[in-house]
């Protein structure tokens, strides 16, 4: 912590020195010029539906473009590389016509064949060449080439988020020729040929990544208001692991933007007039989900009090800035499907006590509550993707010690956190967090086939007894209910059945935090927080 | 000679096979493995049987004699496979981190050498001898210094107060200069106080009055009778720092944002990237065993004395 205050402070007098360049308010967008982009961790392996990962997706999301829009203001589907489509009553087939004329940067056409293999790839995975399923399509079947501007997709069952599915950044479509490379070798980014505004001009593994405008591109999602090649004419990503050295470079001019500004360090970069965006992730908040296996807290009495001891605002005040909102729900205020609930989420000791004394938990000598000998002891790891965990966590650890309950904080190599996880004696809570602008994300988090955060029967833990299902029917309506009305109400039934069994515990809601020069103007996100610079600008400075 | 130098050959291809299989062991006992640390992760979402399928894919599942022959015979041939974690195969790994955490360390390490050299001769200038006390306690210093906190000062200072030099997009060597030195502070201050001691040491042997009595300065005595006598034990402590000094660096790469081969061993073992880590220890232990036998073979060219002993071996 000395050392933190003394570099805050070094930096502070840094930034004091500087004189803050003064943007010139033109509106109108300049071509030209090199963004240098400062990333935190260096990008892993580019196979779209592997995107889910920050760093992966901020390179994705500008060399890939996808068969729909999401429009990150209203969450609207609307056109891009598919001009239109249509959708059979109960969701089970899908026809997109597509725009005509768009290529990939190796020259070959993005036409309904190409857009059938990329589908039947993500949609089915590929055991061959050891490619994964994409989590965001669910039910697929096959496709079919109608003519050779026009694809259908055939489902088993409903499938009412496919059309979401085909916007986000796992839905990226590449060129065959990256479709037919093993998995492995996809780490690679020269080797992800998209159709996007940029191409992968090169790389230096783990250092460094440069890309290109494309000069022909002239197909982006056709409702915005810029059209044609991207202004830049290319982006510059520099691996820089430091925190310090990255707000370092922004605020002394050596750097234009860059991504994971903590929320300790928002006021420096703000008191200089740099901006700050918070692009809301908008799916599941971050939380901890109950194992409900685990015989400590297999009670919901014990969850409820554990519920209500928990001081959302006292984390969100302490750690946080008004960019990380308080959680009211299950998922995020910006999400779909949203309900707020947040008469639920109170905090109150008194309560929580009282329901642990119900429970027959007693407290001890050293203040511990305890059972038959046993004390209430729980652990939980870390999450390192999420924002300030281990100091969240240890806060909450700190609110249920009043009440006499114990929590470890743990730390472990991915081997450990990886086998500890699946088991519910080890650790009876997790840390939960995943960002879709779509109801599916709720079963995302919490159906056992897929992320299964309870860990329940059927999911990740082979020895699981516990299983809820009502919960799963809850879950299975979201995912396939066709009627919208119906499919959010099931949601807000999901949303409320998880807080009335106290299985999650919400803190916030997650942005993804990023800072940029004054200079730097049209940068937009799309709607799970990834940045893209279609449309980004450097003005004069 | 030539009996010894084969020995010492069959010494070091016994000791990299043992890291090899060690490594190899070490590994393969720790939970988890890299395909489920790769997959599991909710990134991707999978169902079990998903992951079943992929672990099948990847051969996983076989038994341990059969992944460890596999390895052992992928290495022979000069094959060494894929980083699961990175997506790319692991000699580009190496080609892109290997080469500058060698400059890195090599330039480290002179720089190191001319610091502590720096501090000894201070510490016997006649001039400065009053100051004795307080260069004498230098190596201390340095080697309480936190190398992150020292990083990042040196970047605050140079980089972003001065700006002197950029440390985003720099130049080749201009991109060094800081991180050289973050290297070279920590390691000198185990030489300096080497050099220091034995200087001392040597001074008091019989043959310095002897030398002083026909004639010569403190400083001729110095250089030519001292120097020579204290530089043995400097360079096997050398050898075994400049192993040190490439594992140790990996600080130095995260704070400056350097490739290197620390950084890449950090990743590596958090994501248990086997084919990474085989790799890496057997680097690491043939750049050892050949410093250390050439640290063996330059004893007796610095003292004749060693040579015959070698000869009758």
């Amino acid at each position: 912590m000395g050392i933190k205050a003394k570099l805050n402070a070094a930096t502070l007098l840094t930034a004091w020195l500087l004189a803050v360049p003064v943007a010139f308010a033109d509106d109108q967008p300049v071509k030209g010029g090199t963004l240098i982009y400062l990333e935190q961790q260096a990008h892993t392996n580019l196979y779209p539906p592997a995107g889910g990962f920050y760093p992966n997706g901020g390179i994705l999301n500008q060399i890939t473009d996808k068969l729909t829009y999401q429009n990150p203001q209203t969450l609207q589907i609307e056109p891009w590389v598919a001009e239109s489509w249509t959708v059979n009553d109960n969701a089970t087939e899908y026809t997109f016509k597509i725009r005509k004329g768009v290529t990939f940067s190796d020259g070959s056409p993005l036409d309904a064949n190409a857009v059938a293999k990329n589908y039947d790839t993500f949609g089915l995975g590929n055991k061959e060449l050891k490619q994964p399923v994409s989590e965001v399509i669910n039910n697929y079947d096959h496709s079919e080439v109608v003519d050779p501007y026009t694809v259908k997709f055939y489902f088993k069952k409903p499938s009412p988020g496919f059309l979401q599915g085909t916007s986000v950044i796992g839905s990226g479509l590449v060129s065959l020729k990256t479709l037919a490379l093993p998995f492995d070798q996809l780490g690679d980014a020269t080797k992800i040929i998209g159709s996007g505004p940029f191409v992968v001009e090169s790389e230096t593994l783990g250092k460094q990544l440069a890309l290109m405008a494309r000069t022909d591109y002239n197909w982006g999602p056709s409702k915005l208001e810029h059209q044609g090649r991207a202004y830049l004419d290319g982006i510059k990503y520099i691996i820089t692991g430091e925190d310090s050295v990255r707000i370092g470079a922004l605020l002394s001019g050596q750097a234009d933007f860059i991504r994971q500004l903590q929320a300790y360090d928002e006021k420096q970069v703000a008191d200089q007039s740099f901006a700050i965006y918070a692009a809301p992730t908008r799916g599941v908040n971050d939380s901890v989900a109950f194992r409900p296996d685990n015989p400590l807290v297999a009670d919901i009495k014990v969850r409820q009090a554990l519920l209500h001891a928990t001081n959302n605002k006292e984390i969100v005040d302490t750690l946080f800035s008004a960019n990380y909102p308080q959680a009211k729900s299950v998922i995020s205020s910006a999400a779909a499907g949203y309900a707020d609930l947040s008469s639920n989420l109170s905090y109150d000791p008194a309560v929580a006590e009282k329901l642990l004394d119900e429970a027959d938990w007693k407290k001890g000598a050293d203040g511990i509550r305890q059972k038959d000998g046993k004390p209430l002891s729980l652990a939980v790891y870390e999450s390192l993707p999420q924002p300030q965990n281990k100091a969240v966590l240890q806060l909450v650890a700190q609110q249920w010690a009043k009440i006499g309950v114990k929590l470890q904080v743990l730390a472990g190599t991915s081997g450990n956190v990886v086998t500890d996880n699946v088991d519910p004696a080890k650790t009876p809570l997790v840390v939960a967090e995943v960002g879709r602008a779509d109801p599916d994300v709720v079963k995302s988090q919490f159906y056992p086939k897929n992320r299964d955060a309870l860990l329940q029967k059927g999911g990740l833990n082979p020895k699981a007894i516990f299983f809820d299902d009502k919960l799963n029917g809850i879950l299975e309506t979201v995912a396939s209910e066709t009627d919208r009305s119906k499919r959010l109400a099931a949601a807000k039934a999901a949303q409320e059945y998880l807080l009335d069994q106290a299985y999650v515990i919400p803190f916030f809601e997650e942005p993804q935090v990023f800072a940029g020069a004054p200079y730097v103007k049209g940068v937009a996100f799309e709607a799970v927080g990834r940045p893209s610079f279609y449309s980004t600008w450097l003005a004069e400075h | 000679m030539a009996r010894y130098i084969l020995s010492r050959f069959g010494q070091a291809l016994f000791v990299l096979w043992a890291a090899f299989s060690v490594s190899f062991v070490l590994l393969q006992s720790l939970p988890g493995d890299a395909v489920l640390i790769k997959f599991q992760n909710p990134d991707y979402g999978l169902s079990p049987e998903q992951l079943a399928d992929i672990r099948a894919a990847y051969g996983a599942d076989g038994s341990f004699l059969h992944q460890y022959a596999h390895a052992v015979w992928n290495f022979l041939t000069g094959d060494f496979g894929y980083s699961l974690q990175a997506g790319v195969p692991v000699s580009s790994l190496l080609a892109t981190n290997l080469p500058p955490s060698l400059l890195l360390a090599a330039s480290g390490f002179v720089v190191a050498t001319l610091l502590a050299v720096l501090i000894a001769i201070a510490c016997n200038l006649s001039g400065l001898a009053w100051l004795r006390g307080l260069i004498q306690s230098i190596p201390s210093l340095f080697i309480s210094v936190p190398t992150f906190w020292l990083g990042i000062m040196l970047i605050q200072i140079f980089s972003f107060r001065l700006r002197l030099v950029p440390v985003i997009n720099p130049g080749p060597w201009e991109g060094l200069f800081l991180p050289i030195l973050t290297v070279a502070v920590p390691i000198s201050a185990p030489l300096a106080q080497i050099l220091l001691k034995n200087i001392d040491e040597v001074l008091t042997k019989p043959f310095v009055p002897v030398a002083r009595a026909k004639g010569l300065s403190h400083a001729k005595v110095l250089w030519r009778h001292v120097a020579k006598n204290t530089l043995l034990p400097v360079l096997t402590v050398a050898g075994l720092l400049f192993g040190e000094l490439i594992a140790s660096a990996v600080i130095t790469e995260t704070v400056f944002g350097l490739n290197g081969i620390g950084g890449l061993t950090k990743q590596a073992v958090d994501s248990q990237d086997v084919a990474v880590l085989q790799a890496i220890v057997v680097i690491a232990a043939t750049a050892f065993v050949v410093i250390n036998l050439v640290v063996d073979l330059l004893y007796p060219v610095l003292d004749p004395r060693l040579k015959t002993k070698l000869g009758a071996a």
